[in-house]
């Protein structure tokens, strides 16, 4: 099952809608010059069939809402290509972007900051009409009734102001305005989070009425997983710029192969409440966009990371080994931020000043074998020596397995089911594997 | 009532909601236009007026002088607010008066015309707001809009409606300065020695003719002796002054009167100005943010940097015999000057409004059908911002009035013979202390009136259109003591 796949192989039996391109998508936001650019999207492959929904999940931060602005050139892809029906859009500019804006259209999070309360309904349905310049005044009049009525909403609706309505009802003539030129493919962003639960259903099954009505293909972004298990025929699942595993969402679901999924997945509340699951609790926060790990992004928190062959330790010496790193790590990045190291020099910054004290908190109650210590030290003159980038250079050095070195690849790891990760690669215990052996319960047997 | 008209038809553009019933707005109609009419020529006359002094501005000044004699024509037409109906000059041959309205004493005769160009404009404004009424009741198709809701705020604010009936006492003032007057400017203050005026000489129960420059030797405020016209008196030619005369003996109401002019032309201009070049730089900067942001901070910075008195005096000096100069006795160069150093201001008090807009997702959403950056702005950005503008426009702009005064009373103002407040107050100074007191008081309590009224009306706009700011606001005092600066 482990075979290795250099390009992505399209995986669905209809035709490909958008195919995605090792896309990266980089911004700088303002701040300091020269300060080291946002990877919000670092490197992405997939693509989407025409008429299915991709779910797109992960948690807050993990770039997944870039990603969908990405694909309808609300964001400047930094490198890659999207193509949508052959065209590379990334490529696009000026009159032909414009043209193909209306393939493309985006249902977006808040419906409170969505719709400009300064317009009736009518003119924000009407607005991408008079854009493209689609029919007389009259025809462009009576589109939005009829679009009005698709999404549930009354004609009289058309000069009622976003004010007088509900969030749900906010929502719908966001979809009308989004289906207004009869897009192919449809951005939606977290669409029902900001939803009562109780209108979060009626917005669902719109969406899926509609889909099915017209045909649309469907980029669903969210962080709510039972909502992408309902909606959803494949899902992407994000961590850091990164996807990390794509697949039919059930099989997904009930087998997930990267140690990212089922953490994550492990999170949600077992339907039933006799069996006992222990929860992955992943430690650490994810890392800054900024600052990306080398190897693999899921690396500094990975519960089954792969060790160096050369270093015998338990795993309670490895936990410790990593929170030390981590400590490290936010300490050489501290060091990048003039505002950090200006409140350092004002004396704000105690807490990490003393190295020994570094040492003596993280390892006072595990017995390190020699060479770890011998390593522990070496780091920890470089730090007294202020110099955090070097502790870090070299405890990466030494500590660091192939997950910290090496990008992985995307392997096939089950029928249309893709994981991003080196373990599973034929001369590595595979994720589940090794989770059982590291003491966690897991979904599969 | 809205719902039957609803359910008829939903799609009918403005245009065929007004055929379908157009009672109410032909009504509304006739009634405008009735009161246009009464002072049509006034209006032809001022805007033919404007026309020509701008072309007379191009070189070659092509059509210059046809607008000019046009507006000459017009202003010769009878209409209602007109000296020559009810004219308030004459002279008491012993038993009546003669000359005036109806025969009335001269302080009556002004009195009423006064209060008929108030009541003109009550009724004018009066019957635009009935139009709003009229337009809402019967021809939004809208039942509710947000702006109802801010409207509403105005109306029960006390305070902002304050302000905004000074400022419109003010405006009116201004506007029709020519009228309110006891007598104009061109005669009086401007050249005295070119017209004549009758008066009854009581000891030899002749009428004599004498001219309006002799007169006012003789109806001087000088502080000592017989020689102080005070307020609502008469002076020894039988002309009346409601506000006393000045040390020269001029009329001091038309002083003021025509001095209203030039400080809302300044104030109003510069903040015109000042404002859109605002307006322009938030919006462009709170949507492409970056490089342009980072310019126009560094810009405003600058000008913000320099200090603002010593550029305008300096540039009066500069400019003193160039042309621009010239304009309206300097008033141009004023308004080029105050929009230039207030501009930075005004954009910071909108920036931060703009970048807020600027986030939300319905300019998103806009970019994404791909609408032009103009029309985002224009459409999606700037209706939220503009009411913040107003708020601190008419904030500065009682500085600017307060600017202006300082640099007359200063003598580096508006030149004479042009009316100007500051200068009035610069002339009585010496005379606050005598009978002759009016002369430096009733401008000073004018100029702060005019901008209490200013700062009021901006409260009232604030607590309309952000109910939630109520109370948290130090903007106010600050701007106002830093306007005294210049
Ligand atoms: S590559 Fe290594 S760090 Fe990344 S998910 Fe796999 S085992 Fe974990």
């Amino acid at each position: 099952m482990s075979e290795s796949v250099v390009d992505t192989v399209s995986h669905q039996t209809g035709e490909t809608l958008v195919d995605v391109q090792d896309l990266k998508t980089y911004y700088e936001d303002g701040g300091l010059l020269g300060s080291d650019p946002v990877k919000a999207v670092d490197g992405v492959n997939f693509e989407i069939a025409r008429g299915e929904t991709f779910g797109l999940v992960g948690e807050s931060g993990c770039g997944k809402t870039t990603l969908g602005r990405t694909l309808i050139q609300l964001e400047t892809a930094t490198s890659g290509a999207v193509s949508f029906d052959g065209t590379d859009i990334t490529e696009l500019s000026g009159g032909d972007l414009k043209e193909w804006r209306r393939n493309a259209q985006m249902v977006f999070q808040d419906p409170e900051s969505s719709l400009n309360d300064r317009m009736t309904v009518g003119e924000i349905i009407r607005e991408p009409l008079d854009v493209h310049e689609q029919g007389t005044a009259r025809e462009r009049r009576e589109k939005v009734r009829t679009l009005l009525d698709q999404v549930g909403l009354m004609p009289e609706h058309y000069y009622r102001y976003p004010h007088q309505f509900s969030g749900g009802q906010r929502q719908r003539i966001g979809i009308a305005r989004a289906l207004a030129l009869e897009p192919e493919f449809v951005v939606l962003d977290e669409p029902v989070s900001a939803l009562d639960v109780s209108v979060q259903a009626q917005i669902l099954n719109l969406l899926e009425e509609l889909q099915e009505e017209f045909g649309l293909t469907y980029l669903f972004i969210a962080h709510d997983l039972s909502v992408v298990r309902h909606i959803c025929d494949r899902v992407g699942v994000m961590y850091l710029g990164n996807l990390m595993e794509v697949g039919p969402t059930e099989q997904l679901f009930q087998s997930p192969e990267n140690p990212y999924t089922r953490a994550l997945l492990s999170a949600i509340p077992e339907p039933d409440p006799t069996v006992q699951v222990d929860r992955i609790t992943l430690p650490g926060s994810p890392p800054s966009p900024r600052d990306p790990p080398e190897g693999c992004p899921f690396a500094t928190r990975c519960p089954v990371r792969i060790r160096p062959e050369d270093i015998d330790a338990s795993d309670a010496v490895w936990d410790r080994i990593r929170e030390f790193r981590d400590v490290i790590r936010e300490r050489s990045r501290a060091e990048q931020s003039v505002g950090e190291r200006l409140k350092e020099r004002l004396g704000f910054d105690t807490a990490l000043a003393d190295s020994e004290e570094i040492v003596e908190e993280e390892f006072d109650d595990v017995t390190l074998p020699p060479d770890v210590q011998e390593h522990v030290e070496q780091a920890a003159t470089y730090l007294s020596d202020g110099d955090p980038d070097a502790a870090r250079a070299y405890l990466r050095e030494v500590f660091g397995g192939q997950c910290d070195t090496e990008t992985p690849q995307y392997y096939d790891v089950d029928d249309r089911q893709m994981s991003f990760c080196h373990r599973h690669a034929q001369e590595h215990v595979s994720p589940g594997e090794e989770l059982r052996q590291r003491g966690y319960d897991t979904h599969d047997g | 009532m809205m719902e039957t008209e609803l359910t008829e038809d939903i799609d009918q553009p403005l245009r065929d909601r007004l055929k379908a019933h157009p009672g109410p707005a032909l009504l509304w109609g006739a009634g405008l236009c009735l009161l246009l009419l009464l002072e049509g020529p006034t209006y032809l006359d001022g805007l033919l007026g404007a026309i020509g002094f701008g072309l007379g501005l191009l070189p070659g000044a092509p059509g210059a002088e046809a607008f000019a004699s046009a507006s000459a024509f017009f202003s010769e037409l009878p209409h209602l607010l007109s000296r020559e109906l009810i004219p308030n000059r004459g002279y008491y041959d012993g038993s009546a008066w003669q000359g005036t309205f109806l025969g009335l004493e001269p302080k009556y005769a002004w009195l009423i015309r006064f209060l008929l160009v108030y009541a003109y404009v009550a009724v004018l404004l009066g019957w635009l707001w009935y139009g709003y009424v009229t337009f809402r009741r019967h021809y939004r198709a809208a039942d509710w809009t947000p702006t109802d809701d801010v409207i509403d705020r105005l109306r029960s604010h006390y305070w902002g409606l304050f302000g905004l009936a000074v400022v419109v006492f003010f405006i009116t003032m201004a506007a029709f300065a020519p009228v309110v007057g006891p007598t104009t400017a061109e005669e009086n203050i401007q050249g005295p020695y070119s017209h004549d005026m009758q008066y009854y000489d009581a000891d030899t129960e002749t009428v004599e003719t004498i001219t309006i420059g002799e007169a006012n030797l003789g109806s001087a405020s000088r502080g000592s002796g017989d020689s102080n016209v005070g307020i609502w008196s008469y002076d020894d030619f039988g002309r009346f002054h409601p506000v006393g005369t000045l040390v020269s003996g001029k009329d001091l109401f038309t002083f003021l009167a025509f001095g209203a002019r030039v400080s809302l032309f300044i104030g109003l201009g510069s903040m015109a100005i000042a404002g859109f070049i605002a307006t322009t730089l938030a919006l462009v900067t709170a949507y492409y943010k970056g490089v342009a942001d980072l310019i126009v901070v560094l810009t405003s910075d600058s000008v913000q940097a320099m200090p603002a008195l010593l550029l305008v005096i300096l540039a009066t000096v500069v400019f003193k015999n160039h042309w621009i100069a010239e304009l309206y006795n300097g008033a141009m160069l004023f308004i080029l000057l105050f929009a230039l150093i207030r501009w930075p201001g005004l954009w910071r008090a909108v920036r931060g409004p703009a970048l807020q807009v600027g986030e939300q997702e319905w300019v998103d959403a806009a970019k994404s059908y791909g609408q032009r950056p103009t029309v985002i702005m224009r459409k999606h950005m700037a209706p939220y911002i503009l009411g913040y503008l107003l708020v601190y426009a008419s904030l500065t702009l009682g500085g600017v009035i307060i600017s202006v005064s300082a640099l007359s009373f200063l003598g580096l103002g508006i030149t004479a013979p042009t009316p100007e407040w500051g200068r009035a107050i610069n002339i009585g100074q010496q005379y606050i202390a005598s009978q002759s007191w009016h002369i430096s008081l009733i401008p000073g309590i004018l100029i702060t009136l005019v901008v209490t009224g200013f700062n009021a009306l901006s409260d009232g706009i604030r607590d309309a259109i952000d109910p939630q700011s109520e109370g948290a606001e130090g903007g106010a005092a600050g701007a106002a003591a830093g306007g005294g600066g210049g």
